[in-house]
């Protein structure tokens, strides 16, 4: 490129190292997708969109974000159905899904905590194209399943939508934990509406059946991991 | 000032890796030695905001990192190249300086360029489609240094980042750091003498969370005059300064 003869064809006006640089941005630039070109005008951010796009590309989070959805889920449907249970279910995904993108586990993600787009907002785009899979997923398997038409309609589609309004509203507020309150909130108004239409609105708190007990155990572990992990690992030097 | 920082201590349980530092700089490349365990990759990560301190107050870019929306100012005007770079084996060279270029939230016209001109400047264009899985270790090591700067960050943090560099790789990046360092504040933590001496304006030296000297290269130079341990003028400097501190 900067040989003796390319040197002497060259005006004198002319950068080569700019317009190698123009060249070489045009052929290794990555062309984004319809999905990605749309998600990016939603988003208001090409850098989420993009997050949202590589999260099946992390494998083993994806893998682990979705043994705890799908084991939340289980819980909810095959357990004692009722609101107690249904009230903590976002809470025991949400830790799941935190976990399988924390630290120690998102590889990049040391780097990505010093981005300006807040690593909650990507957390927020993730927790959505994992339920937003699964729910499609499931809705497939409803067609052959009882049990999972019931995880479907009972708890994954719900908590598409109730990721979908935490996104929406951390878009519209630019702020992650905005997301956060609207879809904890949407989700506690949607079971206590469902507990209000067969007049047991009082159930949430005074129904204690064992399996009740033992999901509220687990999601009692979950707070406590939540609560007491260190967000992040000790300085190496 | 690109750097304002007073009095700052990071506590992990009992164990207080940064003990109140206070240090004030401006453009330049700044070189942060010390022994393991010093405090250096603390108050690195810090100052990239990815951990807040204990105690004391940090102002980076004229902006006090307490507040959400100033962080997010700072983080779009900031290079971190972390002590051990995470990255996702899946990627090209170009799709993970891009994605980094996209988080730190960079015009998207401006992004194809960018990529491509940190590519080249750590020398790794004839990699830029190939897969980070498939990088040698020296190799990810720029492609670090290159999402770092991708942004023409006006503050950029590097924590080693010549470990893994051959030399004919290390004197490049010598003069790359001179070269950023003559417009954005280059904070350089290493554990190397000679990096410091080849490229830093300003040295400060920490041990035990404590910066122990902060001054020229030459003045540190200075310290060791008469002093034994060391095979560089530097490196006996550096050696006098700890044996001092540790006493």
């Amino acid at each position: 490129m900067t040989d003796a003869h390319s040197q002497q064809e060259c005006p004198p006006d002319v950068d080569l190292g700019r317009v190698w640089i123009g060249v070489a941005g045009e052929v290794w630039r990555r062309r984004p997708g319809w999905l990605e070109r749309s998600a990016a005008a939603l988003l208001r951010s090409p850098g989420l969109a993009r997050a949202l796009l590589t999260t099946p590309s992390l494998l083993v989070p994806w893998l682990l974000a979705s043994i705890a959805v799908l084991g939340s889920g289980a819980a909810v449907t095959l357990g004692t159905g009722q609101p107690v249970v249904s009230l903590l279910a976002p809470a025991v995904a949400a830790a799941g899904i935190g976990y399988a993108y924390g630290p120690g586990i998102d590889p990049a993600w040391e780097l990505s905590a010093s981005m300006a787009i807040s690593d909650r907002m990507v957390l927020l785009v993730r927790a959505l194209v994992v339920f937003a899979t699964y729910a499609l997923l499931g809705l497939a398997a409803s067609a052959a399943s009882g049990i999972a038409a019931a995880l479907t309609f009972g708890w994954l589609i719900p908590m598409t939508l109730v990721s979908a309004l935490a996104l929406a509203a951390a878009t519209v507020a630019r702020s992650a934990n905005v997301g956060v309150a609207a879809g904890l909130g949407g989700w506690a108004i949607m079971v206590l509406s469902w507990r209000a239409a067969d007049g047991q609105f009082t159930a949430a708190v005074t129904y204690t059946a064992p399996r009740a007990t033992v999901y509220l155990v687990l999601a009692a572990c979950c707070g406590v991991t939540v609560l007491c992990a260190p967000r992040v690992r000790k300085g190496a030097s | 000032m690109n750097i304002d920082i007073t009095d700052v201590t990071r506590q992990f349980g009992r164990t207080r890796a940064v003990a109140g530092v206070s240090l004030r700089t401006g453009p330049g490349v700044f070189g942060l030695l010390g022994p393991n365990g010093a405090g250096k990759t603390t108050l690195l990560r810090m100052m990239a905001t990815v951990i807040s301190p204990s105690s004391g107050s940090m102002r980076l870019l004229d902006r006090d990192t307490g507040s959400h929306a100033a962080r997010r100012e700072i983080r779009r005007r900031l290079g971190y190249l972390p002590q051990s770079l995470g990255y996702y084996p899946g990627f090209t060279v170009a799709e993970f300086v891009e994605y980094f270029a996209l988080l730190k939230e960079m015009p998207s016209k401006q992004v194809p360029g960018a990529v491509a001109t940190a590519i080249e400047r750590v020398e790794l264009g004839g990699k830029a489609h190939a897969k980070l899985r498939t990088l040698s270790g020296g190799m990810l090591r720029r492609v670090g240094i290159a999402q770092a700067i991708v942004n023409e960050p006006e503050l950029l943090l590097l924590d080693e980042p010549t470990a893994g560099l051959d030399p004919e790789q290390r004197v490049a990046f010598r003069s790359l750091l001179r070269e950023l360092g003559a417009r954005a504040t280059v904070v350089v933590s290493t554990h190397l003498v000679e990096d410091v001496g080849a490229a830093c304006s300003e040295v400060a030296l920490m041990a035990a969370g404590k910066l122990v000297f902060h001054g020229t290269p030459e003045e540190l130079t200075a310290r060791g005059v008469g002093h034994a341990v060391g095979d560089a003028p530097l490196e006996r400097g550096y050696s006098a300064v700890l044996a001092a501190a540790r006493s």
